[in-house]
């Protein structure tokens, strides 16, 4: 038990002592303060038709624990995705493997671990709810209870799954990938609308028995409850009216249900010991290929003065001149820089990968009518790369290269070659859409095409060089990209929409402006980073 | 060519890696001794543009290459102790693209590149990708890599860190011919890594150049100093205590103890010609100056001739 809570309590300790962890809690703070608006405020989260509690205990405990349990169930899977990742990179596994603990109990401390850091920002949000109900003012009566009651029964259970479900895809070799990262998206989507509706097993994400006790305080307080309960960022365009909603007691069932989700997590979090390798690279996938550094242990000692016996007994042994009779010559290196680029960033893609892209292609090159393909298939070819867009910025630093070229030249250069190379993956997968636009001689089509080929490359270079991982970009694009699909037009960066939308005529140049923006946090990110690392 | 002058580096949280450090590197090799932690990685960075100085100069050919580093990195090349490659390239793409970010022209990178396969002894692995190749055959991509643009100054940090003993020698031959017109800077905590090729050596501790000087200077300042003899197992922390004790070996006769000493330790020591190590153990603890006299102890150790 002891080594288990050691292990939890190091991992932990680790994690919350990097800098990330700082943005994490102002994350968590943001999200607390969106959840909680003013009331003249333009969106809100939790409505039931056209009314909103009024920001007492009970009401801004629950709306923020439901914000919180449905965002930090997609974000803090990302966030706390590479608990065994870590161990791999800092060869701590190794070290740990050797011991006595059981690989159960590693799993469990992991777990712990990633439970621990998704709570700490769960702890945020409750004491921001307790902020934002005093800042709000509309009750002051302060009713602990009820205010972080949802935190424990609503908000817990889900963070619990999705720690456990963040160790389960990180122990599957194909779900160790990005494939894994997309897949939570859909999982997310999926459980978080689905999960709200009645009659499911363990009441699903437990949002049903709380709507049910709104609608019947309502309900006694002679208000029409013809609309429907919505959850999740919603445009406003006049105030919500009031109802007084004082929480609801849960019953022995219900509380039983959430605990059951808390074991069900548990029992996920253990499962990956059954195939677990403990970190045998004989098992294990490759390691990273990468010159270690000298241990310390070779510092102890001083090896034996060897002789001069080189490969070349008894001939003389030839000299570097003699090898070396090439001068290399400075010569143009745009093209050859641009290809390299594209050789490192497609490295390892697979056929399927190449597959699915000319079958895209092919597909909006067949559709029948622009619309649909400008409307469906334009979305669907901008998001089959991303996996591969998700690799700019992130590179260099993941494979240890960066050290080595850190003392080479062109600097900006090599950073504007990386681009080009996204650019071109951005519009290899595009093609076909841009084909039978400029056959259809749609002009602003082809000018929405151009800010979104542009702005692509542009925001994974931006958030792989500032974060130097590949999820953030993954769990910003596939949301953004969401919202083009789903038919929202402010976030419409590809002009998918621009047939229904009043934004389309400016969308262009807009997603120009923000990819120049994109770009400039790029250098200076780069330039900015040589001085703080100095 | 190339002045280190007055560099300090101190790192965020008031580390001091580097103190007040001044070196003028000509063509040559110069050979940077140190125990870990001594600042010798901090200060290759910093001589390599990868690192800014707190304070201080960089100066190639009497250019500031803090403020304007292209000119010093077209002209360099620099091995660090650690370091990745993208696994699922070959090491010719990998080369190739370096070359590319070097500013070398395709056709001279195409025969350049096949000449240092071959100079490494890569030749016959240029097909497979990096990721399957062992950490000898990896250090010897960086070496070449290192090569690719003809470079005027070569900066190598602990370079022969996980190579065997042969390729050892071999890379230490090759740094050897190319510091005929180049300056070659070389760290290492290894002292069998540089006696035999360096012609300048510095040794570095806490930061802070200690020595600088040819083999034979260090070793002159040890002259007299190297003493052996044989000694009860007992007694060994007790000369240890008292001395610098380079070398320790264990016969059915006691322990022979190679040691530094101003003066004769015991009527049976034997005094011998210094090497290197005991030059470089002499800098380090300072024992070059007397004996440490934190370990004077009042009791006698039994002693006797080797």
């Amino acid at each position: 038990m002891r080594m288990l809570t050691g292990l939890a309590v190091a991992d932990f300790r680790d994690r919350v002592r990097r800098p990330a962890y700082a943005v994490i809690l102002a994350s968590a703070v943001a999200l607390g303060y969106v959840a909680v608006p003013d009331s003249d405020a333009k969106w809100m989260i939790m409505q039931i038709g056209d009314h909103r509690g009024t920001y007492n205990s009970a009401y801004v405990g629950m709306v923020t624990a439901l914000a919180s349990g449905l965002w930090i169930t997609l974000g803090g899977f990302y966030v706390v995705r590479n608990s065994i990742e870590r161990d791999r990179s800092t060869r701590v596994g190794q070290l740990l493997a050797a011991t006595p603990l059981r690989t159960s109990a590693y799993m469990v401390g992991k777990f712990l671990s990633n439970l621990m850091l998704l709570s700490s920002m769960l702890a945020v949000l409750a004491v921001t709810a307790l902020v934002m109900q005093l800042a709000r003012g509309e009750s002051h009566d302060i009713d602990l209870i009820a205010l972080w009651q949802p935190f424990v029964l609503i908000a817990l259970p889900l963070v619990a799954l999705t720690a456990a479900f963040a160790l389960l895809f990180e122990s599957l070799p194909l779900l160790r990938t990005g494939l894994g990262n997309i897949l939570w998206f859909c999982v997310w989507m999926v459980v978080s609308t689905a999960g709200q509706g009645p009659g499911l097993p363990l009441d699903g994400i437990g949002v049903n028995s709380v709507v049910r006790s709104m609608y019947a305080d309502m309900v006694a307080q002679g208000i029409d409850v013809g609309g429907s309960f919505s959850l999740g960022l919603t445009y406003l365009d006049k105030p919500l009216g009031l109802f007084t909603w004082d929480g609801f007691t849960p019953t022995a069932d219900y509380a039983l249900g959430r605990a059951a989700l808390l074991l069900i997590a548990v029992v996920i979090a253990v499962l990956p010991a059954l195939w677990f390798h403990r970190f045998d690279p004989a098992r294990g996938r490759p390691s990273l290929a990468r010159v270690p550094a000298q241990s310390q242990t070779e510092d102890l000692v001083q090896p034996a003065f060897i002789d001069e016996v080189g490969p070349h007994q008894g001939s003389p042994r030839p000299t570097v001149a003699t090898l070396l009779r090439t001068r290399p010559d400075p010569g143009a290196v745009t093209l050859r820089l641009w290809a390299g680029e594209v050789r490192i960033l497609l490295q390892g893609v697979r056929w399927w990968w190449w597959t699915g892209a000319a079958f895209l292609t092919f597909s909006a090159l067949a559709s029948p009518e622009i619309h649909g393909i400008v409307r469906v298939m334009l979305p669907l070819s901008w998001i089959w790369p991303i996996l591969i867009w998700s690799r700019l910025g992130t590179q260099r630093h993941e494979y240890h290269v960066d050290g080595m070229l850190g003392a080479y030249p062109s600097v900006r250069r090599r950073i504007l070659a990386e681009w080009a190379a996204g650019l071109t993956v951005t519009v290899v997968a595009g093609i076909g859409p841009f084909i039978r636009l400029v056959a259809a001689a749609d002009w602003l089509g082809l000018a929405g095409w151009a800010g979104g080929a542009l702005f692509i490359p542009s925001l994974a270079l931006a958030l792989g060089t500032l974060s130097r991982t590949h999820r953030l970009f993954q769990a910003v694009y596939l949301p953004l990209w969401y919202s083009v699909a789903n038919g929202l037009p402010i976030f419409d960066f590809m002009g998918a929409l621009r047939d229904s939308s009043e934004l389309a005529a400016a969308q262009p140049s807009v997603t120009l402006a923000v990819s120049a923006a994109l770009m400039a946090v790029v250098f200076m990110t780069g330039a900015l980073r040589r001085f703080s690392r100095d | 060519m190339l002045d280190l002058v007055n560099l300090t580096k101190v790192y965020k949280g008031g580390k001091q890696a580097v103190t007040d450090l001044t070196m003028r590197l000509e063509p040559g090799m110069i050979g940077l001794l140190g125990p870990n932690g001594a600042g010798k990685s901090s200060l290759m960075r910093i001589a390599s543009t990868v690192t800014r100085p707190t304070s201080g100069q960089v100066l190639f050919h009497g250019e500031d290459a803090v403020a304007k580093p292209n000119a010093l990195r077209r002209s360099l090349g620099y091995l660090p102790q650690d370091f990745g490659v993208y696994p699922n390239l070959t090491s010719r793409e990998f080369l190739r693209y370096l070359a590319a970010a070097k500013g070398v022209s395709a056709k001279s990178a195409k025969a350049r590149i096949d000449e240092l396969l071959e100079l490494v002894n890569l030749t016959e692995a240029v097909k497979r990708p990096l990721g399957k190749y062992s950490g000898g055959m990896l250090r010897r991509v960086g070496i070449a890599q290192v090569l690719l643009a003809d470079p005027q100054v070569i900066i190598v940090d602990e370079p022969t860190a996980g190579l065997d003993p042969e390729e050892r020698v071999r890379f230490r031959n090759l740094l050897s011919d190319l510091a005929a017109d180049k300056v070659v800077m070389l760290s290492t905590h290894i002292v069998s890594d540089v006696e035999s090729v360096a012609s300048d050596i510095a040794v570095m501790a806490g930061g802070r150049l200690r020595r600088r000087g040819t083999p034979e200077d260090l070793l002159r300042s040890v002259s007299g100093q190297v003493w052996e003899m044989l000694v009860d197992p007992a007694s060994v922390p007790t000369v240890q205590a008292r001395y610098t004790v380079s070398r320790l070996v264990r016969t059915t006769e006691g322990v022979r103890v190679r040691l530094l000493s101003p003066q004769s330790p015991h009527q049976d020591a034997v005094q011998l010609t210094p090497d290197l190590e005991d030059a470089y153990l002499a800098i380090i603890r300072g024992s070059a100056e007397g004996p440490d006299p934190r370990g004077f102890g009042e009791r006698p150790f039994p002693a006797r001739a080797v």
